[in-house]
């Protein structure tokens, strides 16, 4: 075999081993891509979980009442459950998932996010129990000036 | 991407800002006519010392230069030790940031 040859080889299979960390976890883009273009939240939460069948409680959502801005509306959400994932959705723009979460052993599972909302509408976190249940919490909110079109 | 952590009572508090367009399919097509435009951050990697703490799948409705806010334990972990996140874009760009634990 010809150094280069060698040398390009070698180079390959470094890349390959060292690239892992972000494929190994579970890149819910790549093995869930029904989730991201449901359209409304159930069908969502079905694409991502099975079942939307949601348990109403043991999750804390705060947002404003009302958001002045669509672009950037406030999302806080919490709980203290042993959960395995937690998903961010919302019903104002064409689909309706907006992050998906991957807990570790490292995870408190308090997030602030800022998210887009083209008009007012319910904003959902699901949060997976280790259990299997699918505990979630709802908050509508109004949104004056709808942001990016979605 | 610019990156805080703070450690304090064995808790790490995190403030990470990306700094991307987050551009989405209906804005792209008002703009440019092509939906295929869109461009937004897919997923969000962090690890301190080699071992992963962060895993963020995102979409488009993020909002522009999106903000995560986020806690961990600090288990182990230690001030000085760097937490590196990394984010992909649909357009396969990645972004780097790190900061160290104070």
């Amino acid at each position: 075999m010809e150094r280069r040859n060698f040398l390009n080889l070698t180079l390959g299979a470094l890349a390959i081993a060292a690239v892992p960390a972000s494929v190994r976890a579970e890149d819910y883009r790549r093995t869930k891509p029904a989730t991201w273009s449901a359209k409304t939240v159930d069908d969502a939460i079905k694409a991502m979980y099975g079942t939307s069948e949601l348990v109403m409680e043991g999750v804390t959502l705060k947002t404003p009442d009302v958001a002045s801005n669509g672009g950037a509306v406030p999302v806080d959400f919490s709980t203290d459950l042993d959960v395995e994932s937690l998903l961010l959705l919302q019903d104002a723009n064409p689909e309706a998932a907006v992050m998906a979460i991957t807990t570790n052993k490292y995870s408190i599972n308090k997030y602030s996010v800022k998210i887009k909302m083209g008009k007012s509408g319910t904003i959902t976190i699901v949060a997976k129990g280790k259990d299997g249940k699918l505990y979630a919490a709802k908050k509508t909110l109004d949104v004056a000036l709808g942001g990016c079109e979605g | 991407m610019k990156i805080k952590a703070k450690l304090k009572n064995g808790v790490i508090k995190v403030k990470a800002m990306a700094k991307h367009g987050m551009t989405t399919f209906n804005m792209m097509e008002k703009k440019t006519g092509n939906r295929d435009d869109a461009n937004f951050i897919v997923h969000i990697n962090g690890e301190i010392n080699g071992i992963q703490v962060v895993d963020f799948s995102t979409s488009q409705f993020l909002s522009k230069n999106p903000i995560f806010k986020f806690e961990l334990k600090a288990d182990g972990f230690k001030k000085g030790d760097k937490l590196i996140m990394t984010w992909v874009d649909r357009k396969g760009k990645t972004g780097k940031g790190k900061a160290k634990i104070k």
